[in-house]
């Protein structure tokens, strides 16, 4: 029962060899009937401009910073003393260093912008509102992920500015009443910013973060599936 | 479907795209792969003693009856002198699994401390696991120098 044309949605494949490869997989995985229901046949709609583009940007942005930073994190270290010479020997003498740490520094810029022009769409067009609701919930979610792992990882260089930013953005909410001062200590580790802080600061934004925000990303993703793209109103 | 372009016939417009689609997406590949291999392939600083095919150091580093464990060619080596007239440096990389030995004081013989290889200061195996001797270099005192050499 060997095919000669295997068709997929709009693909078809007549290289034996990969026919082969993926009968096999489709027989144990139900792999067409994966691809059917969720990619055929959930291709975007026409109606879809560039405006409806700006999640999945912030996605792919998304997946940049993890394999960037997953790079990024062979040459860093995360100690008071090496941080800062670290980076700067990725950015001086690693090859491509400059350009691998480029792209994290940036992309992480890039999806502030992409994540403001996504929501700001979503609001202009009114497609948070009913049965949506939960969808803007997870998303500003993930906003304020983002804004967390950008305050994190700003840490990391151990820059003047970095160190002092953090000053900044530990003393902000000190500002609270009767909590302020706890959640300054808390986030600092201590009274000041040190190794301490260093360190929790690293492990917030290269393992807690991405692998909460990861999750929260697939829920968000997981609604729109469930719900359908909103169509223009 | 047209022709397939593999199958030699006529060239087609869509065997031709395709071939160059193909192309474009194989110079993207080299052009993620090549600097991301480049990025993490290792640079090793070089560290003293690298890469020189013989090296110094006064006597007074190695007394009688010790020995003294320095990087000679890129790995750990031995200088050790038994007494007055013999000085014997041998590479201390373990002939087993590639251990780094250790100095026995007691048996003034070397050890390893993985799998309990043992060593004479000759470098010839005594006992335990290890299938050969450890590899010798030449070394002799000129002039209040110990000079170490390849053999
Ligand atoms: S490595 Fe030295 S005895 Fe096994």
């Amino acid at each position: 029962m060997e095919m000669n044309t295997l068709e997929l949605g709009p693909i078809k494949i007549k290289n034996r060899l990969l026919i082969r490869i993926f009968s096999a997989l489709d027989d144990r995985l139900g792999l067409r009937e994966i691809l059917n229901d969720e990619v055929f046949e959930k291709i975007s709609p026409a109606y879809l401009g560039l405006w409806s583009c700006f999640g999945g940007i912030t996605f792919f942005l998304f997946i940049n910073q993890v394999v960037t930073g997953m790079l990024v994190m062979v040459y860093y270290q995360p100690t008071i003393e090496q941080a800062h010479a670290s980076v700067a020997h990725i950015m001086n003498e690693v090859p491509f260093g400059w350009l691998v740490r480029g792209m994290h520094a940036w992309g992480s810029n890039l999806m502030i912008v992409t994540i403001i022009i996504h929501m700001a769409k979503i609001f202009v067009h009114g497609i948070y509102k009913a049965p949506r609701e939960l969808n803007w919930v997870t998303g500003v979610t993930l906003l304020l992920l983002t804004l967390g792992l950008s305050f994190s990882g700003y840490l990391l260089p151990w820059t003047q500015l970095a160190y002092w930013a953090t000053v900044v953005g530990t003393e902000t909410p000190a500002a609270m009443p009767y909590v302020g001062e706890y959640i300054r200590f808390a986030m600092r580790g201590g009274d000041d910013i040190s190794q301490v802080t260093l360190t929790r600061f690293f492990a917030l934004h290269v393992m807690i973060m991405p692998v909460t925000i990861a999750a929260v990303i697939g829920l968000h993703i997981a609604q729109i599936r469930r719900q359908g793209i909103a169509g223009p109103l | 479907m047209t022709t397939d372009a593999m199958s030699g016939n006529e060239p087609t417009r869509r065997g031709f795209l395709d071939l160059a689609l193909g192309l474009l997406g194989a110079i993207s590949a080299i052009g993620v792969v090549y600097p991301v291999g480049m990025y993490l392939w290792p640079r090793v600083d070089k560290k003293e003693g690298d890469e020189t095919r013989s090296m110094k150091l006064p006597v007074g580093d190695v007394p009688i009856g010790e020995a003294k464990f320095v990087r000679f060619l890129n790995k750990p080596a031995v200088i050790m002198r038994p007494n007055e007239q013999e000085i014997y440096a041998l590479s201390a990389v373990c002939t087993h699994l590639g251990c780094v030995v250790k100095w026995n004081d007691a048996g003034k013989d070397l050890f390893c401390p993985c799998h309990g290889g043992k060593f004479d200061v000759k470098g010839n195996v005594l006992g335990g696991p290890p299938p050969k001797p450890l590899p010798s270099f030449t070394a002799k005192i000129e002039n209040e120098y110990i000079v170490v050499a390849e053999a």
